[in-house]
């Protein structure tokens, strides 16, 4: 599974972090940054978390 | 510059060149074109741009051409702007009465940056995962003195409510404490100084900008000396107020209490108002959904046993009190109009080219009632929103909130502070409707007129819901 951000619309909620802290992080300034554009499977229930919870719908998943 | 909308979406779809502007919409006059009625009945006029034109649509207001943009294709287009191409400033200069100077959308762009980037915090994850607890406690306490039957003001009781949850939530605890009767009303005064006239001109010599003018001062006052009160007392707490006198700009300079003032008014009024409405729409089309609430009254039942506490993980497992309030949402988006100017030299859509200076606009509300977009679109239907039908689940089709980067930056917070007063209210008592037709007021919020009183009556004891 690859992760595809929307940049356009990402915010910096940081909803994705508490959801799946491995995959995401935002800085203070508010940037995200994927530290895994291509997590392993058994990461995918956490990333399956942070795209639905998403308050942006700035995260997919392409498989 | 000149930028050309080219997306995912709207791609293979733009046109050759046209000449000259999308058709204006029926009944604009010489000179002031459609002002007055923009002024008076903004959401008719809306409507009916809509109806006669479809997807892009000119406006007038005196000689500011403004550009209906409605439809999932020219919605993404307007929202996926950057700021360079259309921004969202000027439209918002109508708050600067109401946040002061050099606050937020009066700032340069950088200020605003560095602003915004104070408040962001507070919307985050890691502050977010305890807001449940908070405005639960709140919607506790809003109900804690009444009987076993009785009636209320909801356009009231929702706007007293969620003043104090989302104060208490953003700006802390101690602001809260400080929330007097006094405060609620001269608030309230200052938020029913903007109205849709307000984009014409901000300063009109009529009774709710002199009244708004007078609240903000008071509550200036009333602000300020909370702020004293903070400082004196040397104490230091984890909340927005601290965070706001603590902080730096880049430049090392601290906000003046000018600044403080104004950044505590531009978080209350965004996250307020809104929220307020909502609440009171919500429950107002459950009532009339009886056959939805039930089914939603058993999902809460089932998360919340006896003694169960509202966390942000319980919050998940309620679809149905979220289904029920983006369906609210939808129908009754709080703002119905949102404004974007065009401040690249030009910006294409469709062919048509629209000069720097041009206002393009797009209606929620008029963009909900697609029907190819949302089924039977004037029915309540939060099933819409549920698995299978997911109404929404294409961006920018639900836009109660906006969207791209300056999509309102509290919609999770405002989702989770809804839905944990149903989840409270719901279980404490029941209500009724007690009437029927519902008119809405039509200032820049579209909330129902007051009063609108409901009946209750009380299902649980204190303590046990």
């Amino acid at each position: 599974m690859k992760i595809v951000i929307d940049w356009d619309l990402c915010q910096g909620h940081a909803n994705c972090t508490g959801d799946a802290p491995e995959v995401f992080h935002v800085d203070d300034e508010g940037k995200l940054h994927v530290l895994v554009s291509e997590p392993s499977e058994d990461l995918r229930p956490k990333v399956e978390l942070a795209v639905r919870y998403c308050p942006t719908g700035a995260i997919r998943i392409q498989d | 510059m000149e930028v050309q909308a080219v997306s995912a979406e709207t791609q293979g779809t733009v046109s050759a060149p046209r000449v000259g502007k999308p058709k204006a919409v029926s009944g604009g006059l010489p000179v002031v074109g459609h002002a007055i009625e923009f002024a008076r009945d903004c959401l008719g006029l809306l409507w009916r741009a809509y109806q006669e034109q479809g997807e892009l649509a000119t406006l007038k207001v005196f000689n500011k051409e403004i550009v209906l943009f409605t439809g999932p294709r020219a919605q993404e287009a307007m929202y996926r702007q950057p700021d360079d191409v259309l921004s969202p400033n000027d439209a918002y200069k109508i708050m600067v009465p109401v946040f002061g100077k050099d606050v937020v959308y009066d700032a340069s762009p950088e200020r605003m940056h560095e602003q915004m980037g104070m408040l962001r915090p507070a919307l985050q994850d890691k502050r977010m995962r305890t807001y449940g607890e908070i405005v639960a406690e709140e919607t506790r306490r809003m109900v804690s003195d009444w009987g076993e039957r009785g009636e209320i003001d909801l356009v009231d009781f929702c706007a007293k409510l969620t003043n104090y949850t989302s104060t208490h939530c953003l700006i802390g605890r101690e602001f809260r404490e400080h929330m007097s009767d006094e405060f609620a009303q001269v608030y309230y005064d200052l938020e029913r100084g903007v109205t849709p006239a307000s984009y014409i001109h901000a300063n009109l010599p009529i009774p709710s900008v002199w009244r708004r003018d007078r609240a903000r001062v008071r509550l200036v006052e009333m602000i300020g000396e909370i702020v004293e009160a903070r400082r004196a007392s040397g104490r230091e707490s984890e909340d927005f107020l601290q965070t706001l006198m603590d902080a730096r700009y880049k430049d090392g300079s601290r906000l003046s209490d000018h600044e403080i003032t104004g950044m505590l008014l531009a978080a209350m009024f965004a996250g307020h108002h809104t929220s307020s409405v909502t609440t009171a729409w919500t429950l107002i089309e459950l009532l009339k959904a009886p056959d939805y609430l039930d089914r939603m009254l058993g999902e809460l039942e089932q998360v919340y046993p006896a003694g169960a506490d509202v966390t942000f993980q319980s919050l998940r497992q309620i679809p149905l009190t979220e289904y029920a309030i983006k369906e609210a949402l939808r129908l009754r988006p709080p703002l119905y109009i949102l404004l974007r100017s065009v401040v690249a030299d030009s910006f294409e859509f469709d062919g048509y080219k629209f000069e720097k200076g041009t206002w393009l606009a797009n209606s929620p509300w008029v963009s909900h009632r697609i029907p190819t977009v949302f089924s039977d679109p004037w029915r309540f239907d939060p099933d819409r929103f549920g698995p299978g039908r997911e109404e929404d689940k294409k961006q920018f089709t639900f836009v109660s909130f906006g969207g791209g980067r300056h999509k309102c930056l509290g919609n999770a917070f405002a989702l989770l502070q809804v839905k944990t007063i149903f989840a409270i209210l719901m279980r404490g008592f029941s209500f009724e409707l007690m009437h029927d037709p519902i008119v809405a007021e039509s200032g820049l919020v579209m909330g129902p007129k007051k009063p609108f009183r409901v009946r209750y009556r009380r299902l649980r004891p204190n303590g046990a819901f």
